[in-house]
């Protein structure tokens, strides 16, 4: 762990016993993320990387592996969790649409954080309240009073956003924040979460599948394969030169909307087969099945991860100095 | 590339509600040639399901009321046609894969059960009796089309068992069963992951290619649209703001709107995410006036409330429905 | 100013209520036959609170006898005809309602707060012990019938209406229980509710002002549902001499003094018994219109 990293995760684990099986949700993940960085985690199902964040934000508790959070250990579930953890970690969830209640106001839905830990007397409330939709560019009197169902999708994650800083957070969890919305209203909270993370030094954990989005928000970008990463790098590292398959396949998979996009994809990898199911991870390297460019080695072991320039690190045995097929 | 195929003249349909009258649907101008691909490019709320609905005359017509305009299918009107012909045409000629395969698919029968009914039907429909085995052979070699490993097996399972992925093959399965001429494909991926969806796309592109049907491409993604269909309209608000062959107008779009949405998707180029569209879809209730992206565009003239624009030639084939582009200013 | 920030409030949450309230009605109002029974309900209602000033034989309703006009025929004079001791069956039908009317309101005011309590605690804590315990005492009430425990209640005690009110609560309270524990046990996966807990709130706050409001629409929508079912079972009980005891004029009471006449002197049994039928077809009604109501509309 780095001086500056402000969460890392060592080893996490986290399995699902299930009546089909063990469901190993995460496999063994470990990821640094430096104070002030955007680190996007990218996946497909099954890729474990909600239920990644959900143990960073207390949701589980990892079945062994650690995670650390300025230095100090806090892997267990949030019932456990101290009041001042809960104040520097939070979370905004994909799904706009539930995650505020509808019988409730925008105003009630905000003072709880404030209540539950205790933040000003009722008229700072209300102060801070109104501050806190002026920072996610919501003008207050229109929007305090309404219930959710009276406001837009992507201004119902801007309030969502707004609950989450209210606690004056250090460290926000978001997952798939914008998947639900339309891209014309995705552009204006991803360029407000950006800056409010220069004004008030916030650090993100920012899930999604979308790796076009990724490109233009992540510092880092770390991908996910059944429950283990593929590779970490940072981001315009990553785009210009994807090492392990997976992410090669996954980038030549998006869908662009101009010429010059299409020349920055690798070539095209056709992917096949379906996804296999956490219960029934492939032995050897997980993604060895699907893999076009799969040795012998890759159904036996499964390979370490190996440091390369710049701090990318790859999980691949193409790249870790064993046997390669030219 | 025949000629046309569905031809949605002026289409006006509302829903009546509580607070008054939605006023969805403003005059949609639509066509499909045979053998094209069409994309129907929208937002939430923009009407493209509507369309299809109607097309499909799915639309549930107590609160749904069609007030104006046609819909052309090889020279007859949908909207004309009798009970009887609407059902024969929705077994021929007509076929659709929505967005979301598990309310498609029936969880209580096998897989077989479902796709047996649907080419029995389209057989029987078509005068033809085919024996058990003929029916059974049929399903197979649909579900081994769309890339189904192990048909024989999926023909048992149940839709639970099967991953996203598998059911939406299977949809495009039963979808492509009939021969039919003209499918509508209403965000067909949109659920699944990216790596499944690349796959589906070709297989879907390569099928459709294969027996010349026509696709009326309904999603939100112009990624989507760019890579499947040969021409494209943009919609807004219950009106096509734009339309013409695919990569020449997402590489140069002309309408504020279309320039805006291309603006809002972020790029592997890494430049940044552009703002988005300030403002917010219209209340369907009180409409603005004019043309209906007029408040939220920034190129908005005097002209643009008062008057819907009707399209404009860019081109031959590229239309706008924009004051920029012509009439009075 | 603090005092003007709650008028905001209050002004603001009143205009939502009343849109809704607007809303709710054109949903309403939309199925005739709901109207109709809210018609009808009113009707009753207002005659049973203004009952001793618009029969035409108040005094009928208490220990009143008159055999010359025994066992009449239903007449311009006496509506439904009279009873076995001269009694004007209208008159007593109407203040009968009084009763019935009572009997649903106290029961359901007895039994559906517990009830709701319980399954809003089970259902948060679900797959603890506290579901498991909540539960079967849930499913111990649930399981003997209603009517024989209710039976078996007032028996022990002396037969009077408000034995009865009790009796009846304490076997209706099981299934508001059962509902909103399936309510709670699925809202508590919302992930607003997540969002409450991760943020550090109390379990009550949770219970009561995060899932008890998404709640509160079936459980209204059944309980005027039931209105109709408990009036039927306090009518039962009265009508096998466990509930209002005569001389007063309970619908079931009347229905069994009555009966002893069939098939001669039918009016002293039917229209006390059309009287209850009435009431719960009315309530039913309304009901059904309450569940159009709260019911999502896509489209």
């Amino acid at each position: 762990m780095s001086a500056m990293s402000i969460l890392a995760l060592e080893e996490l684990v986290k399995h699902f016993p299930t009546k089909r099986g063990v469901v190993r949700a995460v496999d063994g993940i470990s990821l640094d993320i430096a104070a002030g960085d955007t680190l996007g985690l990218v996946g497909e199902s099954g890729s474990g990387k909600t239920t990644t964040a959900q143990c960073v934000v207390g949701i589980y508790p990892p079945t062994s592996g650690r995670i650390v959070f300025e230095g100090v250990p806090i892997g267990m579930a949030f019932k456990q969790r101290s009041k001042e953890l809960k104040r520097k970690i939070r979370i905004v969830f994909q799904d706009p649409g539930s995650s505020l209640n509808p019988k409730r106001t925008i105003k009630q839905i905000l003072s709880v954080p404030l209540q539950v830990h205790g933040i000003g007397t009722r008229q700072d409330r209300l102060n801070l309240m109104n501050h806190l939709l002026e920072m996610v560019e919501l003008p207050p009197a229109d929007y305090l009073h309404k219930h959710p169902q009276a406001i837009g999708g992507g201004e119902k994650q801007m309030v969502a956003i707004a609950r989450a800083l209210a606690t004056n957070p250090r460290f926000i969890v978001l997952d798939e924040p914008t998947s639900a919305l339309d891209v014309s209203v995705q552009g204006k909270i991803i360029n407000v979460l950006i800056r409010l993370r220069e004004e008030l030094g916030l650090t993100y954990l920012f899930i999604t599948h979308d790796l076009s989005l990724m490109r233009n928000v992540a510092t880092r970008v770390a991908i996910m394969y059944l429950g283990k990463l593929c590779e970490v790098a940072r981001t315009a590292a990553f785009f210009r030169s994807p090492l392990h398959p997976y992410t090669r396949m996954l980038l030549s998979s998006i869908p662009v909307v101009t010429d010059e996009e299409e020349v920055l994809k690798p070539k095209k990898i056709v992917s096949q087969g379906e996804i296999p199911s956490p219960v029934d991870v492939p032995p050897g390297c997980s993604f060895h099945l699907r893999c076009p460019e799969r040795l012998p080695i890759c159904s036996e072991v499964d390979p370490e991860m190996t440091a390369h320039e710049d701090g990318r690190v790859v999980r691949c045995h193409l790249f870790n100095g064993s046997e390669r097929a030219c | 590339m025949g000629d046309r195929l569905l031809d949605i003249k002026d289409l006006h349909v509302g829903f009546r509600v509580f607070e008054g009258n939605l006023r969805v649907l403003n005059g949609v101008q639509l066509d499909v040639k045979q053998g094209e691909r069409v994309g129907l490019v929208g937002e939430t709320g923009c009407g493209k399901t509507t369309t299809v609905k109607s097309i499909l005359r799915v639309l549930p017509m107590p609160p749904a009321q069609i007030t104006g305009g046609r819909i052309m299918y090889r020279e007859r009107d949908i909207l004309e046609m009798s009970r009887g012909a609407m059902t024969a045409l929705r077994r021929h000629e007509l076929t659709a894969v929505f967005q979301d395969p598990l309310q498609s698919l029936n969880p209580v029968f096998t897989i077989g059960t479902q796709l047996r009914d649907i080419v029995k039907d389209s057989a029987i429909g078509r005068g033809k009796r085919l024996t058990r085995r003929a029916v059974e052979a049929r399903c197979i070699q649909a579900l081994r089309e769309t890339g189904m490993p192990d048909p024989e097996r999926i023909m048992t399972n149940y839709p639970v068992q099967l991953s996203g992925g598998m059911r939406q093959r299977i949809c495009i399965a039963e979808a492509l069963s009939t021969n039919a001429n003209l499918m509508l494909a209403d965000e067909p991926t949109t659920n699944l992951d990216v790596t499944i969806q690349d796959q589906i796309l070709r297989k879907l592109d390569q099928l459709v290619e294969d027996k010349g049907a026509s696709v009326v491409m309904i999603t939100h993604s112009m990624g989507v649209v760019r890579d499947m269909t040969q021409r494209v309209n943009i919609m807004y608000a219950g009106n096509i703001v734009e339309t013409g062959p695919t990569r020449k107008l997402l590489k140069n779009p002309k309408h504020p709107y279309t320039q805006g949405l291309m603006a809002s998707v972020p790029k592997l180029t890494g430049e940044g995410v552009s703002d988005g569209i300030a403002g917010r879809i219209p209340n369907y209730l009180e409409p603005p006036s004019g043309c209906r992206f007029h408040p939220r565009c920034p190129y908005q003239m005097s002209a643009c409330s008062d008057e819907a624009p009707p399209f404009f030639d860019i081109t031959d084939a590229h239309k706008v429905a924009c004051y920029l582009y012509g009439g009075e200013k | 100013m603090e005092g003007e920030e709650r008028l905001g409030d209050l002004r603001a949450t009143l205009i939502q209520k009343r849109h809704g309230l607007a809303r709710g009605w054109y949903k309403f109002s939309r199925n005739r036959l709901s109207v109709l029974g809210l018609i009808v309900l009113l009707i009753i209602t207002m005659a049973a609170i203004l009952a001793p000033y618009i029969t035409p034989y108040p005094g009928h309703a208490k220990a009143y006898t008159n055999f010359q006009d025994a066992g009449k025929p239903p007449s311009l004079e006496h509506f439904f005809g009279t009873d076995r001791v001269g009694r004007d069956i209208f008159s007593r039908v109407i203040f009968g309602y009084r009763f019935s009317l009572t009997i649903g309101i106290v029961v359901l005011a007895l039994g559906v707060a517990p009830g709701v309590i319980l399954g809003l605690v089970t259902g948060y804590h679900q797959g603890t012990w506290i579901e498991t315990v909540g539960m079967r005492i849930t499913d111990i009430f649930l399981a003997v019938p209603p009517l024989v425990l209710a039976l078996a209640i007032t028996a022990m005690l002396t037969p009077n209406l408000m034995n009865q009110m009790m009796a009846i609560a304490l076997v209706w309270w099981p299934w508001y229980s059962r509902l909103v524990f399936a309510l709670a046990s699925s809202l508590r996966n919302e992930y607003f509710v997540r969002e409450a807990e991760l943020t550090g709130a109390s379990t009550l706050h949770i219970m009561f002002k995060e899932i008890l409001p998404n709640c509160l629409a079936p459980v209204l929508t059944k309980m005027t549902l039931d209105m109709g079912i408990v009036i039927l079972l306090g009518a039962t009980l009265s009508f096998i001499g466990l509930g209002v005891q005569p001389p007063k004029p309970g619908l079931g009471t009347m229905v069994a003094e009555g009966a002893k006449r069939l098939p001669g002197e039918w009016w002293g049994t039917i229209f006390p018994a059309l009287a209850i039928v009435v009431v719960i077809l009315a309530f039913n009604l309304v009901g059904d219109g309450l569940r159009d109501v709260f019911a999502v509309e896509e489209v």
